[in-house]
Order: structure tokens, then sequence, then C-alpha cells
């Protein structure tokens, strides 16, 4: 009986129980819900347990695109459920994986439905499928559902237009293990409604009913009453009747273990360069002079959960592969949206996108992935773009906007018509500080202007061409700011590559020990052995590539390091990076 | 100057402190020892109210025990704008009177339970958790009506009222009673509202609600 | 409900009552364990404990087979339903004349021990939970620290604990992190170090001794041990009962309410190192009582 029951669809809430900014707390068969309608409409139903610690959903705070932990303010985004935040360490990017567990969620006939296990889609309700409806307020009984239902059916109202009459005929259309279907006839007035019975728990249940008909006015208020008044009679009669037997004891819900990679201390990805996804290009315009944005829908299911600051590989039709940072705000889950800027000397990427890729081309692209984390501890962030390097600080300062955190948005581009996203731009209000037109002695100053005053606490993100985020890396350091404090992220690796050295490279996990002759990189000689490393740009720009230095000296060449890391001399970007030493260990 | 005679983790004195929140009022506060001190049964205390009991507001001499008459006190004497205690308004001011003892209703079901559970009280806890679903079924219906009618308090005014603020903190605060609101969704999306009153305040064990409007 | 079948949790001995609130002679119900009990201070002022019996009216008259084992450590009345170590676990700064111990107040929460245990472990929820008090948004970061099961003593100690708490000391006004350390030497008790605001060299103690009444409610009784010449006692516990307010609806909201030892179970980070240890501890001691142990 309860597996039958949990394979069906049940209503679980009304349509307007979910109301702005508002965190529903539902229950099925046992299993309590936190339910959620984000600012774009999408229906949450999630698991109410917040991985973490197990604090229930539902007393969190839904802010329209995520729903924040009560306890440690873990934030999770609308759709895809997954963590985007962890405040206790604001330096790190959450694993993807937690992510809590979501159900289905169907709104029709003016109800919320959802179902445990779901064999099939919602099916339709004879009767329900056509003209206005009216959903009446939902009854909460203390009883079995199967109780309720007996009753149901011997349920007596007034059609809707003989609604002050007495001594309605009522037919039974269809009765069914969790809803009555019965027809109301007074004279010419005939009401059809249908009572589903939503099994909350082994003695709990709620009574929502719906009727072929709506009513304006006072006389919907009236209805409504109607019903109200019966219903409730029709409850205290099963709860009596409930109270003289023993009560079955609560459904215990059984919870999904975390995966066993959650279980430890969260600790890198493994996945190569692989593009897992695929989307179509639902939309394609100019956004900027020279910048085409690019809306990337899933072609089923739901994207997975970002972060600001992340990037995904876009496989293009010519075979180019390229990064591109996520522009969405958070909880902005239905597409990816990413800023292609074309440029001069394209070797073939966006000129492909430019040019190639139309709306409703279908694209391969890898899950997203974050190697530039925004921290939100910050007294106060500074976001320093140029061009095209807007992309991930638009993702960074739309995160920051959404919780009220201090932040300034600094946009160096050549003109009005080269700042791209307007829409999301506007978002930003006052923080959005746009620095159009400037020579780079210009820029230089205005920068200076804009680090002068560092306090302990406040952070720095910089994306931009490479001379510009020299300059701004340069004058941030001269203006006493820690290497701690200044973020960057390069879109390429301009370094001219230096990959004349041979040496030795041991990895401490794999115990394996491999030569690196001239000419090839670490990362080539270990997928030539067969050990699957993560990556992305492969050119030592996004740090998906970072592996632990246990011994020996790297020779740099990477752009992702700060200078304090590159000193420190325990990380190094495998994809570009090579041994001063004749030996590397790495603890792979 | 205000004086309130405060426990922090009263509902009854929460009243007060939100009451006076919402209206910008200044007071201070002298702490009582309700527990495990017992100091509202002190002497001292008993002859600021001989009921023995808290909240008690001194306004400069003038001295008021029971949250719900200082109540229509602070917002007869304070509120420049007249909504919270619309004193021009007979039919509003009998529908806050009624709703005011309601509020009592409320205090002696799901405070009783809370103070049996934390604090250890002698009281019939299923007669008092009982008491309370039978009010809170009263209250989410009611409500719920009130929503369908674009009414979004608890009396017909288009504006929250005292009784609003006098059945808040016994209703926020009943899951301490093991009262769950699970089944009154109209009771939970209206205590959304009441966080959101612009000067709302919390208690220890009150959450705040999170923004209530889009960002500009 | 079956009552209490774990040996480890019987034999230990647990908190029932605060002296300080304790009349002489006065008989006080309570129930441990699911357990009914009730004690009294004899005339000598001792603690004296039996299973609650309609024939026994108080402490003088309790037949020697129905007393229990009690004890009068940091200012509670403690017993067991077992046989119980010879000695508690050791605080040696309440024996320090020139502070002020308090019993802040004795709360009841529907929570399993361990869960709250775990709360009181925890910093990541300052700012969220103690807005403005232990905590503040933005300064949210749960610094690296250090944990370790003390085989010897065996009680799981956490040092070298910051946090950033919004006006950490009356002689600043911004904020400071402040340093904490946290010991577990007992499954169901915890003591709390915390920088003194009034002598940087010493700090404030303050435990929590948690009374189970059942598997899924407590009794949780606060001890405050602190250095504070200028505020009257009111003050000083008005103060410990709003942070435990503020915690309550969290733990109530917990679930399940039995603290799950099973890793897999919930989702840990590097700031719940204490917590992943005390869960490790618990399970090492095959403790099964307020837990949901590990399946088999």
């Amino acid at each position: 009986m309860l597996e039958e029951a949990r394979s069906r669809w049940h209503p679980i809430a009304a349509a307007h129980d979910l109301q702005f900014r508002h965190v529903f707390h539902g229950q099925l068969l046992g299993r309590e819900f936190a339910v959620w309608r984000a600012d774009d409409g999408y229906v949450n139903i999630w698991e109410n347990r917040c991985l973490h610690r197990g604090v229930r959903l539902s007393i969190g705070i839904n802010d329209g695109r995520e729903l924040k932990c009560q306890y440690h303010g873990w934030r999770y985004s609308n759709r895809t459920a997954g963590c985007t935040y962890i405040p206790a360490h604001p330096a790190d990017a959450p694993a993807r994986t937690i992510t809590n567990r979501t159900f289905p969620a169907v709104e029709r006939y003016g109800l919320v439905w959802s179902s445990e296990e779901p064999r099939g889609e919602l099916p339709d309700v004879i009767g329900l499928a056509e003209g206005k409806l009216l959903a009446l307020r939902g009854i909460p009984v203390n009883a079995p559902a199967d109780k309720v239902v007996e009753r149901l059916k011997a349920y007596r109202f007034q059609p809707n237009g003989a609604i002050d009459g007495e001594g309605a005929e009522i037919l039974i259309d269809a009765a069914q293990d969790f809803a009555v279907a019965l027809r109301s006839r007074d004279g010419d007035a005939q009401t059809h409604g249908v009572f589903f019975v939503q099994p909350v728990d082994s003695n709990r249940s709620v009574i929502r009913g719906v009727l072929d008909q709506d009513a304006e006015g006072a006389a919907r208020i009236d209805i409504l009453r109607h019903h109200n008044e019966r219903l409730s009679k029709l409850r205290d009669q099963v709860e009596r009747e409930a109270a003289n037997v023993p009560s079955p004891a609560p459904i215990e819900p059984v919870y999904e273990r975390v995966s066993a990679e959650l279980a430890e201390m969260p600790g890198m990805t493994t996945h190569g360069r692989k593009a897992a996804l695929r989307v179509t290009v639902a939309r394609k315009w100019q956004t900027a002079d020279g910048i085409a944005g690019f809306e990337l829908r899933p072609i089923k299911g739901i994207l997975p959960t970002f972060q600001p600051g992340a990037h995904i590989d876009v496989h293009m039709p010519n075979g180019e592969i390229r990064q591109y940072s996520i522009t969405n705000g958070p909880g902005e889950t239905d597409s990816f949206v990413i800023g292609v800027k074309l440029e001069r000397d394209s070797k073939g990427g966006s000129k492909c996108m430019h040019e190639t890729v139309r709306e409703g081309d279908v694209l391969a692209i890898s899950e997203p992935r974050n190697n530039f984390p925004l921290r939100r501890d910050s007294t106060k962030t500074l976001f320093v773009a140029g061009g095209i390097g807007i992309t991930p600080l638009l993702a960074m300062a739309q995160a920051l906007k959404n919780q009220d955190l201090t932040h300034e948005l600094h946009y160096f581009a050549q003109g009005e018509e080269h700042l791209a996203f307007a829409d999301r731009l506007k978002y930003l209000g006052d923080a959005l500080k746009p620095h159009l037109g400037l020579s780079p002695d210009q820029t230089g100053a205005e920068l200076r202007q804009i680090v002068a005053d560092y306090r302990n606490g406040m952070h720095l993100y910089i994306c931009g061409p490479g001379p510009m985020l020299e300059a701004a890396r340069k004058i941030a350091t001269e203006q006493g700011w820690p290497d701690t404090a200044v973020h960057f992220e390069y879109f390429k690796n301009t370094n001219k590559i230096d990959d004349s050295s041979s040496f030795e490279v041991a990895l401490a996990r794999s115990c394996v020990t491999l030569q690196v002759p001239a000419g090839k990189t670490i990362m080539q000689v270990m997928r030539e052995s067969g050990i699957d490393v993560p990556s992305s740009c492969e050119q030592g720009a996004c740090g998906t590539c970072v592996a632990t230095v246990i011994e020996g000296e790297p020779d740099h060449q990477d752009v992702y390091l700060n200078d304090a890391e590159r000193k420190a001399g325990t990380k190094i970007m495998t994809c570009v990076s090579r041994a001063k030493s004749a030996r590397l260990v790495l603890d792979i | 100057m205000i004086t309130l005679y405060d426990y922090e983790l009263s509902g009854n004195c929460y009243k007060l402190r939100l009451l006076m929140s919402f209206l910008r009022i200044d007071y201070k506060t002298v702490p009582v020892d309700f527990y495990p001190g017992r100091e509202h049964k002190s002497e001292w205390f008993l002859k600021l109210n001989p009921l023995g009991q808290l909240p008690v507001l001194d306004d400069d001499g003038l001295v008021l025990r029971d949250a719900q008459a200082i109540l229509v006190y602070l917002a007869s004497k304070y509120d420049p704008s007249g909504t919270w205690y619309p004193r021009d308004n007979p039919a509003l001011l009998g529908e806050i009177s009624q709703w005011l003892a309601f509020a009592d209703g409320i205090t002696s079901t799901a405070s009783a339970a809370r103070l049996h559970d934390a604090l250890f009280y002698d009281f019939d806890i299923d007669v008092a958790r009982a008491g309370a679903h039978r009010l809170f079924r009263i209250l989410d219906e009611h409500l719920w009506f009130g929503e369908q009618q674009g009414r979004s308090w608890i009396c017909s005014a288009g504006h929250p009222t005292i009784a609003d603020i006098a059945c808040f903190p016994y209703i926020i605060l009943s899951e301490e009673g093991g009262i769950p609101r699970q089944d009154y969704p109209a009771i939970r999306r209206w205590c959304d509202r009441v966080k959101r009153i612009k000067g709302f305040t919390v208690m220890s064990g009150v959450f705040p609600a999170g923004p209530g409007k889009v960002a500009a | 409900m079956t009552k209490c079948l774990d040996p480890v949790i019987l034999n230990l001995w647990h908190p029932i009552g605060a002296i300080a609130e304790a009349v002489p002679g006065a008989v006080q119900d309570t129930v441990l364990l699911e357990e009914r009990l009730s004690f009294a201070l004899n005339a000598d002022g001792e603690p004296v404990v039996w299973r609650s019996h309609p024939d026994v009216q108080g402490p003088a008259r309790v037949p020697a087979a129905d007393r229990l084992p009690a004890r009068s450590t940091y200012g509670y009345v403690w017993t067991s339903l077992g046989s119980p170590p010879a000695e508690l676990f050791l605080i040696p700064e309440y024996e320090e004349p020139d502070r002020r111990k308090l019993n802040a107040a004795t709360f009841g929460v529907n929570v399993s021990a361990p869960r709250a245990i775990e709360n009181f472990l925890d910093m990541g929820h300052f700012p969220y939970v103690h807005t403005d008090i232990l905590g503040v948004e933005p300064h949210t970061e749960v610094k690296e620290y250090d944990v370790e099961i003390s085989v010897d003593r065996d009680e799981i100690l956490a040092t070298r604990c910051r946090f950033f708490q919004p006006m950490a000391s009356t002689a600043s006004d911004g904020g400071a992190d402040v340093d904490y350390v946290y010991r577990v030497p007992h499954p169901y008790c915890s003591v709390l170090y915390k920088s003194s605001p009034v002598d940087e060299a010493r700090r404030d103690v303050i435990a929590v001794f948690l009374q189970p009444v059942d598997q899924e409610h407590v009794r949780a009784h606060m001890l405050l041990c602190v250095l504070d010449e200028d505020n009257e006692d009111k003050v000083i516990k008005r103060f410990q009962q709003t942070i435990f307010g503020q915690d309550k609806p969290i733990l109530e909201n917990q679930v399940p309410k039995r603290l799950p030892l099973d890793p897999r179970a919930e989702t840990p980070i590097r700031a719940d190192k204490s917590a992943i240890a005390y869960r490790r501890w618990l399970s090492q001691k095959g403790i099964t009582y307020g837990v949901i142990p590990v399946a088999a």
C-alpha cells in the first residue's frame, strides 16, 4: 500500500500557498518538504533537511533566487538545489555534488503536485481539464487518508449556482484510494468537485478540493466558506472516529546517504576535459560592440549548479575548445548566459562562435568549474573589469547585490557601446562604476584611486586583458594590498612557454615515476600513462589542473598562481609548468 | 522615560519590545530574573505588580501591567499615525479587543505548553497543546479567508494593528511547546508578513525574515 | 519507549538539578534516562537521590535499596543509574576563588543530548544564530583549528579556535577575533573556555551539562564560571539565556533528533572537525543512546 502510494502523484500544497519569498512546510507519506517558489516562478520541492546538519529548510530564507539555511547560512540554488556557498569557508568553492534531494513539482488544477518515486507523468483528472477552476481551502485532518476518503464519499455540498439552497443531489462520479469525484445538482445548477486526499503521514491527511467552476467576488467567498464549513464538519467527525482507535505509528522517512566523497572532507574533483552536457543556443544577440551574448539551455533535464566566478568549456563545431565565464546571477539556473568577444587574431574560437553558431544549434559544454571563487566575508569587495573581463565579475557582483553585501564594480571599456549585458548592469544600481575611453595612463591613474584605501578585510577581484591586469595587480601591491586579498583571472596565458627542460615526476599517491621529455607537458605524460587529470584551458590560465607539490622546485609558467603561491612552491599547473629541479614529487 | 521590566525569553515582554521598535520609542529595561530566580514573585516586584507577572511598564510614574493593556496604552499615546490602535474607529477597536482576548487564549495554551517543556511548569501539557491547536485552526481559517479577500492582517484594516502584535509571539514560539505550525499555512505566511513590517525586531528564538521586496 | 540499555550511558554521572535552586528538605522530581527520580538536600546539605516512589516523601526516609549514587559537584546534583566512576571530569578553574559561579538556567529542549553538544562545539553558526552577539556577517570564516582526542584523559580537545566577534571587549568598540577552547570530557557534557573581556591572561569558563530525559529530550544545565566584578548575576544569566534561547529553535528543528553517527548521514566540512571527532569518539565508545549508530 505504502509502496503503491509512493509511486503516485499527490497534491502537497495549493498554488496559493507558495507566496512571494515564502517557504511552505509540506509533507507526504511521512517525508517532509521545504517548498518554495523562486522569483522566476519555478517551484522547488526539496527534502526538508539541510545536508550539513539536518536543520529543516522550511525555517530557512527564500531570497527569491536561493534558499538559505538558518543554521550556517549555506545557500542552495533555485532549480538545481546545489549548494553555492558555504560561509564558514569563504575562500573555497563548495563541491558541486553537495546537492539537496529534490522531488518533481507540477502545478495543475490550482494545486502543487509531487511524488516520491513517480511512475509516469501526472495523469489528467477527468472533469477538471477545462474552464476555470476553484481550489478550496485545504483542510488538514488528523486521521489516515483511507478513513477520510471513506467519509468523503458521503460528502454533501451545494452546486456553485445554488449555494444557498439545500437538498442538492450528489452523485459519486469516481472514487479512488486518494480521491473522490462528486457531482452536485440542484435544479439547473451543477458543480463537479474532485476531493483529493493528501496522505501526509500514517495518521494525518489534507483534503484538497477543486471545483470545476470558479466564481467572482462575494459569490466566490460564499462558495469557499460553504465548503470550508462542511469539510471542517466532516473533519471533526473523522477525527472523532480516528481518536477511538489507536493511531498508527508515524512513517519513518528514509534519508538518502550523502555520497562517499562528501562524507570525507571535500576534495578535488577529478574529471578531465569532458563535455558532459548538451545545450541549445536559445538566444544569440549582440550585447555590446563586438560582443555576442549566448543563452544556453539544457536539451533535457536541468543544468548543474554553478557558483559566481565559474566557467564552462564550450566545444565548438570546428573542434576548438574555449572557456567562458557564466554571467548569471544566483538562482538563475534555467540557462547559462555567456559573452563572447570577437578577437581580431582569433584562431577560430571566437570567430566560430560569432559567425558559425546560430540560435537553435546544439553545443557540447563541460560542467561548470570554479577556479575563481568569490569570498563573501569581505567588508568591502572591489571588482575591476576590463572589457570582456566583465563576465565572471558580473556574476560575482550580482551575488553580492542579492545578499546586500558592500561592493563596487569598476568596468573599464572603450565606450558606452562596449558595455555588455546592460540589463544585468542595471540590476547592480549604484555599485556599477563605468570608466570609459581611458588611455593606459589614465586607466592607471584611475586604478590608483580605486584601490587607494586598503583596509583589512577588503578583497579585490580583477579580470581583463593581460596588460591591464598586470597594471592593476602592481598598483594594488603598491597601495598595500596583500596577495591574499587580490584575486584575478587571466583570459589566456600570453607567456611564451619554454618546454625545453626534461625531468622526472614522481606521483606519490599513484606510486608511479614518469619521465617528462622536452616538448611534452607533465599533463600529457600523465595522461599517456592512463592517469586522469582534470583540465580546462590547458594553457595555464584557469587553474583546473592544479596539483600539490610535495618535493622539488617548480618552474612556473602559468598566470593562475599569485606571487606568494609561486614563491611557496607548493602548487603547480601541470598543463604548462615544469621543474627546475631534476625531480618533482606531486600529490597525485 | 519609559522603563520596561523585562525578561528576554518572555513572549509577553516581547510584545512590548516589538511595538516600541515599530514606533521607534526609546526605553530602558530592567531585567527581571523570571527564571530560574523567580524574581517576579519577589517582594520588590510584587509591589509593582501584585499579580507577580511580567511585563510591567513604568512611563514617568504611570505603572501598568498586562501586555495587552500596555499595548493599548503605548499605541494610543505614542503612535502618531494612529494605525496600531485607531481610536476613532469603533468597529476596528471592537475587532482589536476581540483578538486581544484571543491572544490571552494563546498565552494560556501555547505559552503554557512552552513553559511546561522548557521551564518544567506543572501544566497539563496535552490540554495546553490541544487548546493551542484549537485556536490555531480558528486563526488559520480566519487568515486564509483574509488572504482570499485581499486582507493581510488579523483585523480588517489595511495595516497591522496591536492585535497582530499580541498574537505573534506565542505563535512564533509555539514549537518550543511541541506545537508545530505545519498544518497552519496561512498562519505561517502571516508570520512572514509580521516579520517584514518595518522596524521588526527579533527575540531569542525568533528568526528574522528574508528580503521581502525585489532588490531594485 | 524502552528504557536506556546503553551500559556506557547508564554508568555515567548525570546532572539532575542546580544546588543553588534546591531548598533544603524540599523534594524535587525529575526524569533521567526515562526513569522518574526524586532528589533533595538532607539536613547536612548533602544531596540524596532515589527512584521516585509515592511512599517516600523526603530524603530522611529513603530505603537504602532505592538510593542512587549522589554527589554535588560544580553546583549541581549528579547521580547515576549504574556504577559511576569515582571521579567526575575536572574543571580546575571552578576552584579559583575570584570567579563568579552561577547556574545560568536549566532549560528543557526537545532534542537528543549529542545534537546539543555538537551545537555547543560549533562556531560557524555564530553570525547566523547569534547575530550581532557572537558573530556578524560578513565575518563568517571558521579558521583552521586543532582537534585531538586525548587518550589519557579520554576527552576531546579543540584548541586554537578563533572567531570574529562584534564588540569583543569593553576596551574596544570594533570587533575582533576571540579565542575559544572546547573540551568534551563526558559524552553529554562540554566545557568552553573563552577569552575574558576583563583579563587578557585568563579565560571565562562556560559549561553545558545535559541531563538526558530520554533519547530525544534533554534538560540543559548551564554553568557559568566567569571573571566579572561589575554585573549583577541576573545580567550575566540573561546574556547566557539569550544565547541559549537562540540555539533552541535550531536544535528543535534538526531531523533526525538523534545524532546520526554514520559519516554519510550528513555533510561535514573542515569547520566541523570537532564534531567529526565527537561523532567518532561516540562510535568508538559504542554509545547507542541518543544517537543513530552506524549500521553494522
